[in-house]
């Protein structure tokens, strides 16, 4: 289309936020902080400007009752709730009358100083911990600003739009315009905004660093939202090969709906069973869209991390709520906190091999307080779930540590028994299967548990001795290795003596194919991040169980990652 | 007038979402309301100036009601404070 010169292709990576690919124009979005006047106003034009202030205060608010309306998540309409209850707020109409009838600000400018004022001495009084509170705060000054500066954010329709970062608020704002796609500057993908973005659906692209620097408005790019890659003026030959992408994914979208409503079960009527790895209720929109079948690794890390509050047993509670809700009639494993010791005591919790360190169950059975809580949590919830809940436990490496958390587990029945509170008592215990010495001895450990769940993540680190974090020896990084084929054989057979059910919650379960291994060896419950759940249940769905158990028995088989890939792109290409 | 201490019992204080609460009780009432903490007074019906006390757990506030429905106003004032704002779950950020 554009024939200058400085029109090369380029691209930019970012983090992924929501998958789905979209080509088209950008649409640069600047959050207005716009120069406010510096001039004084006439006692004569006071009036016009509180006037113009009272005007601002009621577009506002009826564009934030109309986004009220058109959402359905609870702490979103907290937030929007917030900020109509500034909207309102008597103190600051005074000070803001106050401040252009008396000191003769123009109404910007009075906005401006005013909420500089609040904002102050919340973040004096409050801290850090106030942080995300803060930017609603001036978020709703600067919607105030942008109306009486009447600028239109040349926002156009079915734009994709590229921003530095984006408030929630915004970015439902946005989605009510049709917005193609989304690319930030800032923040990762749990960031609140990407997390929205998600569940509308709207393909993003966060963390770029540089994506305000490098587009324009107006410019064509290609977002890909499956790996966080942007390709800005993107020759023919490029946009063709994605306009290609975007068909198929199409098709698959329309064919993935109808496809996720039939069984799960192979060509040959093997059933199997197909769950989501979640950390929020928001993920849940995708995974119910595609039939999960309930939440085989319910996250609870960052829901401690991002409050210092989660000692709060009614907030916990109501979470676990929240996600059974939605989940109705499916079972929900929730995962104990599985962090290290640096995220709760700082840098005394520092260690230097820390995934390797004081994690998972082993701090939590030192912690017991925290452990004590969240069990009581989990096991208050069940009162009005029976048979819905099951608990995972993380990092377990011995014996002894189960029959230590059995205890406490019991203890909190009794205590929660004792005040009449009327429980499952029949929570199943489930152990990650994560540290090769419990893959090894499976069977001891089956003993112990009523179901086991592979984490192929830590286990594939762990076995093969490669930091995934390492960026280095990534090459030596794969889930797919041999040695992982063979532990993950000794674990099903394991748990099948034991009358154990054994899941896979790792990525390795997300892999159609590497799917279609584990099936081979036994295992028919998978849980993966929801958005995978179609492909692997195609692939599922379209083999025999036959062909997948020589599937694996050829992985078993393998001697070297090569031989791997070749087995895989075999498989794949044998149609 | 009337003046009445409340404890705060909330594991997250007077944060975002209990300071919109409490103010909007607190503006369904004719009575000017005043809240007290550390030296510090604000509008009761301000959810900025609530805000700006960073109330936690524990802080023991000074409620001063002043007007023709104060009784009603301490009392729905007190229990929603003593409830502990009947806190549910609030998801953080990042």
């Amino acid at each position: 289309m554009s024939n200058q010169v400085n029109n090369t292709e380029m691209y930019i990576t970012g983090a992924p936020a929501c998958p789905g690919i979209v080509i088209g124009n950008t649409s640069l979005y600047q959050r207005a902080r716009p120069h406010v006047s510096d001039t004084q106003i006439t006692d004569d034009e006071t009036e016009v400007h509180i006037h113009k202030f009272y005007e601002a205060l009621d577009i506002a608010e009826e564009e934030l009752e109309a986004l009220l309306e058109n959402t359905d998540m609870e702490d979103l309409a907290d937030l929007i709730e917030m900020q109509i209850a500034i909207l309102k707020d008597p103190e600051l109409h005074n000070r803001i009358e106050q401040e252009i009838s008396a000191n003769n600000k123009p109404v910007d400018a009075a906005i401006e100083s005013i909420f500089r004022n609040y904002l102050q001495v919340i973040s004096e009084n409050h801290g850090e911990t106030f942080q995300n509170k803060s930017v609603d705060i001036s978020d709703i000054r600067d919607r105030l600003l942008q109306i009486i500066h009447n600028k239109r954010d040349d926002i156009k329709e079915g734009a994709i739009l590229v921003a530095r970062e984006l408030s929630p608020r915004e970015v439902i704002s946005f989605s009510n315009r049709n917005i193609k796609g989304l690319i930030t500057d800032r923040g990762g993908a749990t960031s609140h905004a990407a997390i929205i973005a998600r569940s509308m659906n709207i393909p993003t692209v966060v963390g770029t660093q540089r994506a305000t620097e490098v587009i324009n408005s107006d410019d064509e790019v290609v977002l890909d939202g499956r790996n966080g890659e942007v390709v800005v003026h993107p020759k023919d030959e490029t946009r063709e090969k994605y306009k290609s992408l975007i068909e198929q994914q199409f098709k698959r979208q329309a064919d993935f709906e109808s496809l996720c409503k039939k069984p799960n079960e192979t060509s040959d009527g093997k059933t199997f069973s197909l769950q989501a790895n979640i950390e929020f209720a928001e993920e849940l929109s995708i995974a119910n869209k595609y039939q999960a079948e309930g939440v085989g690794l319910l996250r609870t890390e960052s829901i401690y991390l991002s409050r210092k509050h989660f000692q709060n047993i009614p907030q916990q509670v109501a979470f676990y709520k929240s996600i059974l809700e939605l989940t109705t009639p499916h079972q929900v494993t929730i995962r104990l906190f599985d962090v290290g010791g640096d995220k709760f005591f700082g840098d005394e919790g520092k260690e230097q091999n820390p995934f390797l360190g004081w994690r998972g169950i082993r701090m939590l059975l030192e912690q017991p307080e925290l452990l004590k809580n969240q069990l009581r949590a989990i096991i208050k919830t069940s009162e009005d779930f029976f048979g819905r809940i099951r608990i995972l436990v993380p990092m377990v490496s011995t014996i002894d540590e189960i029959r230590k958390l059995k205890d406490i587990i019991s203890e909190v029945q009794n205590e929660l028994l004792n005040e009449g509170i009327d429980i499952d008592k029949d929570i199943p215990l489930g152990l990650m299967i994560e540290v090769p010495s419990v893959a090894l001895k499976a069977d001891l450990f089956a003993r112990h548990a009523d179901f086991l769940s592979i984490g192929t993540n830590d286990l594939t680190q762990y076995v093969l001795a490669v930091d995934r974090g390492n960026e280095r020896i990534s090459n030596l990084y794969d889930q797919r290795h041999p040695a992982i084929w063979r532990l993950i054989k000794e674990v099903a057979e394991a748990g099948e003596c034991n009358g154990v059910p054994v899941s896979v919650c790792g990525e390795l379960a997300s892999d159609p194919i590497a799917a279609s291994c584990l099936m081979g060896l036994g295992i028919n419950t998978l849980s993966m991040n929801a958005v995978v759940l179609p492909s692997v249940k195609q692939v599922l769905r379209s083999n025999s169980y036959i062909e997948m158990q020589q599937l694996a028995e050829k992985v078993l088989a393998a001697e070297t990652m090569d031989d791997i890939d070749n087995i895989f792109s075999n498989w794949e290409t044998k149609e | 007038m009337i003046k009445k201490k409340v404890t705060i019992v909330n594991d997250a204080g007077l944060h975002a979402r209990p300071a919109a609460a409490l103010v909007k009780l607190a503006s369904k009432f004719e009575s000017d309301f005043y809240i007290h903490l550390y030296g510090y007074k604000v509008n009761g019906k301000s959810i900025l100036g609530v805000m700006t006390l960073a109330a936690e757990k524990g802080a023991e506030l000074e409620l001063e009601l002043d007007g023709p429905d104060e009784e009603e106003a301490t009392e729905a004032i007190t229990e929603l404070i003593a409830d502990g704002f009947g806190e549910v779950y609030e998801d953080g950020n990042e």
